[in-house]
């Protein structure tokens, strides 16, 4: 038990996670291919807009089920709103944020094109604490977007190209149905005026998505209402992040690892549960910690991966002079 | 019967000099070496180094240029990229405090002072051909002046003393990529993805090595004296990196063979200290000394000539020069546990921490006498100590050989309650 600890412990996570994510990758964007369909309530962007989709991102019909007239959303007839989102939840709390790190296609993409810009030799570019405190909020307004914008198109408020006004500008629309060579998605809709503009937000953004992922990891992310609604349900979740503050150093290599920047994660050495709500539960500041059981990734308040010294060095390739010696 | 002509010489005021410097170095050796149980056999290098640098006089880089360093801040993984070597300056030799008391005000730090001290001598073994300066506390960051106003090339380097903020990190991350590019511009050298990752690894390798020494100083039977961690930890100021490793290495395994054999350098009564404050450089370990000649055992520190120097490591993400400069610079602001920053909470994490890991049974607080910083913040680590229960005692000390008695009476009276403490409490 301790050798298979320790090996984990010592593990090459980015490999780990790099084939995983393909996997993923695969399992959502191809799906359809497979005859795999794991339904409509899946906590990441694997978008429905995608015609092989192998499991459907839960906004795109959670927006379709709130747009009913008021009476009917209050009705015995939303139990079918009820399920999709207890399924949702199961869904999620299986793995919690590790959903964005590990399974979401459009997270994927954006690190590929992270690989991208590596290869290329290009530095990244990250965002002063101050930007970045006042940009991750904006992630709650878009959360905003896709559960008011269809309650208002129930309520007549709002036309019916409110109705998924979210997905007209998400760049996983434009973007995910292109690897099964779909290019449909890649046009105005000038039918009405806010259709019009809701369009061209979408492909300013996904613009966007491709220059702002390329230099700065995880750019999207920061924007995501999914990591928002996320955030709200994390603490029920069986997979965990964990600190030990006391014996933490607040070296911040974890922090400087961070692809979202997160502060706390190295500042705050009260809180035991580290989860932020911007986090992907990528694990990377768990593999950056030097010190011994400060950070960990629990399932279940067991224990599954764990910072330690020996893993610190050998993923920072420092004990290449222990081999040497022998 | 011959006639023998006894050569009349007068020793000049550097042969003097040295020689007094030599009796500190060598009594303080000799002490260690013969005072108690037998030290382990890798030790021996170590000694060695000491008798050669400060007896012998021998340069140990002669064929290299070399950056002498005020302060732990400056990142020797950029030093040793740059193909130069970082000297630490900070300086432990009474014969130099002396000479530097005539430049610096009489209540500075002896620390201070004596570093100081060897500029106005200009007698070193390996002279530093520029002395880099962090601004870190009032005292290192004016006498850099002092030694530039000597005729020494010396470089200012920045640093911010709060370090919370998003603000002082990228200043603190400017100033050291502005000290590298200068560095590279007067070496005529250019850092690059690979000599700068190899260094990195190295440093990390080094701190590696230190950090397992250390873990085995965690079992009941203590492998190695607290004196010996000084000298080995000391000797990473200004030895040769490869030979360092090369010895640590060595006394790493003996340290491990004697666990396992349960040898203990101590007895299974002598309490375990956690030292902390102003930092013992040798050959000034009057008070490790005192600490265990009476008995008890340094099991861990918290001071910048060891656990600060080594314990937080560097981290990079993506291996480009910039991000690895910037990590570098990380490495030597955030974690830092330095008294000059306004806040020291970590400090105070730090040596709870100690204490509760390598389970001490107390804590020795020195100050050197002039030392602000140390002095000022002595009583928030006393609270602090008395609201978790561990015992502590606070001593101010200088690198004055005199004064002794009061200092022993102290150290003997604070370890003998801590003897009886563990008694009561089996």
């Amino acid at each position: 038990m301790k050798k298979i600890r320790d090996f984990i412990n010592r593990a090459d996570i980015s490999k780990f996670r790099f084939w995983l994510q393909l996997f993923f990758f695969i399992l959502f964007v191809y799906g359809g291919y497979f005859s795999i369909n794991l339904g409509n309530s899946i906590p990441v962007f694997s978008c429905g807009y995608d015609r092989e989709v192998g499991g459907m991102c839960y906004f795109l019909p959670l927006q379709h089920q709130l747009a009913r007239p008021l009476d009917v959303l209050l009705s015995a007839a939303s139990i079918s709103v009820l399920i999709g989102f207890l399924t949702f939840l199961l869904w999620f709390i299986v793995f919690n944020k590790a959903w964005c790190g590990y399974a979401c296609p459009l997270g994927t993409m954006q690190d590929w094109i992270t690989g991208l810009r590596k290869r290329m030799g290009i530095n990244y570019s990250t965002y002063t604490q101050p930007q970045f405190n006042s940009l991750k909020k904006i992630k709650y307004l878009l959360l905003a977007l896709v559960i008011l914008a269809p309650i208002g198109v129930g309520l007549g408020i709002l036309g019916g190209e409110w109705r998924t006004a979210f997905c007209e500008i998400c760049p996983g629309r434009m973007i995910t149905p292109l690897f099964v060579g779909d290019t449909s998605q890649w046009s105005l809709d000038f039918s009405t005026k806010s259709a019009m503009v809701l369009t061209t937000l979408g492909l300013m953004f996904t613009g966007l998505f491709f220059v702002g992922s390329f230099v700065k990891k995880r750019f999207f992310c920061f924007f995501c209402p999914m990591s928002a609604m996320h955030y709200i349900f994390s603490d029920a979740a069986l997979i965990k992040l964990r600190k030990d503050g006391d014996k933490c150093t607040k070296c911040g290599d974890c922090y400087n690892v961070c692809d979202m920047q997160i502060k706390d994660i190295a500042d705050d050495v009260q809180s035991t549960n580290i989860l932020r709500d911007d986090c992907i539960l990528c694990m990377k500041c768990v593999a950056a910690c030097p010190e011994d059981d400060v950070l960990h990734v629990d399932i279940l308040n067991m224990p599954v991966f764990t910072s330690t010294k020996g893993g610190f060095v050998k993923r920072m390739q420092m004990d290449d002079w222990e081999k040497k010696d022998d | 019967m011959t006639k023998r002509v006894r050569e009349h010489k007068i020793e000049t005021p550097k042969e003097k000099q040295n020689r007094h410097k030599a009796m500190e170095a060598i009594s303080l050796l000799e002490k260690i070496k013969h005072d108690f149980k037998e030290p382990p056999k890798a030790m021996n290098y170590f000694y060695d180094l000491y008798e050669r640098v400060h007896c012998r006089h021998e340069s140990l880089h002669a064929d290299k240029v070399k950056v002498g360093t005020m302060c732990i801040q400056v990142p020797s993984e950029i030093i040793h990229a740059l193909d130069a070597v970082p000297l630490r300056l900070c300086n432990g030799f009474y014969t130099d405090d002396e000479i530097g008391s005539d430049l610096l005000p009489s209540k500075a730090c002896p620390l201070v002072k004596a570093t100081v001290g060897q500029f106005v001598s200009g007698n070193f073994s390996d002279k530093p051909d520029l002395v880099i300066s962090p601004t870190t506390c009032d005292q290192k960051a004016k006498s850099g002046a002092i030694i530039e106003e000597m005729g020494y090339k010396l470089f200012d380097m920045e640093f911010p003393r709060t370090k919370e903020s998003a603000e002082s990190r990228e200043y603190w991350r400017r100033s050291v990529r502005k000290f590298t590019k200068e560095l590279s511009t007067d070496l005529g050298k250019k850092l690059t993805k690979k000599n700068l990752k190899e260094s990195i690894k190295k440093v990390g390798y080094a701190q590696h090595l230190y950090h397992k020494l250390n873990i085995l100083r965690k079992n009941e039977n203590s492998p190695i004296l607290g004196l010996d961690m000084f000298l080995v930890t000391n000797a990473f100021f200004f030895d040769d990196l490869d030979n360092w490793i090369k010895a640590t290495s060595e006394l790493l395994k003996e340290c491990a063979q004697r666990v396992e054999d349960e040898f203990n350098t101590a007895t299974k009564k002598s309490p375990r200290i956690v030292y902390t404050g102003s930092p013992p450089i040798f050959p000034n370990l009057k008070i490790p000394l005192l600490i265990e000649d009476s008995d008890a055992i340094i099991v861990a520190d918290e001071t910048c000539s060891s656990n600060r120097m080594f314990n937080d490591m560097v981290s990079v993400d993506e291996w480009f020069v910039n991000d690895m400069v910037d990590s570098v610079a990380d490495r030597y602001l955030k974690g830092c546990t330095c008294p000059i920053f306004t806040k020291n909470n970590d400090r105070i994490r730090r040596i709870i921490d100690l204490v509760k890991e390598y389970k001490a049974d107390g804590v020795v607080y020195q100050a050197f006498a002039g030392c602000q910083v140390y002095e000022m913040e002595q009583r928030s680590v006393l609270q602090a100590m008395e609201k978790e229960g561990i015992p502590i005692i606070y001593l101010e000390s200088d690198y004055s050989p005199s004064h002794l008695g009061q200092l022993t009476t102290r150290i003997e009276a604070f370890i003998e309650s801590l003897k009886n403490r563990r008694r009561k409490k089996q």
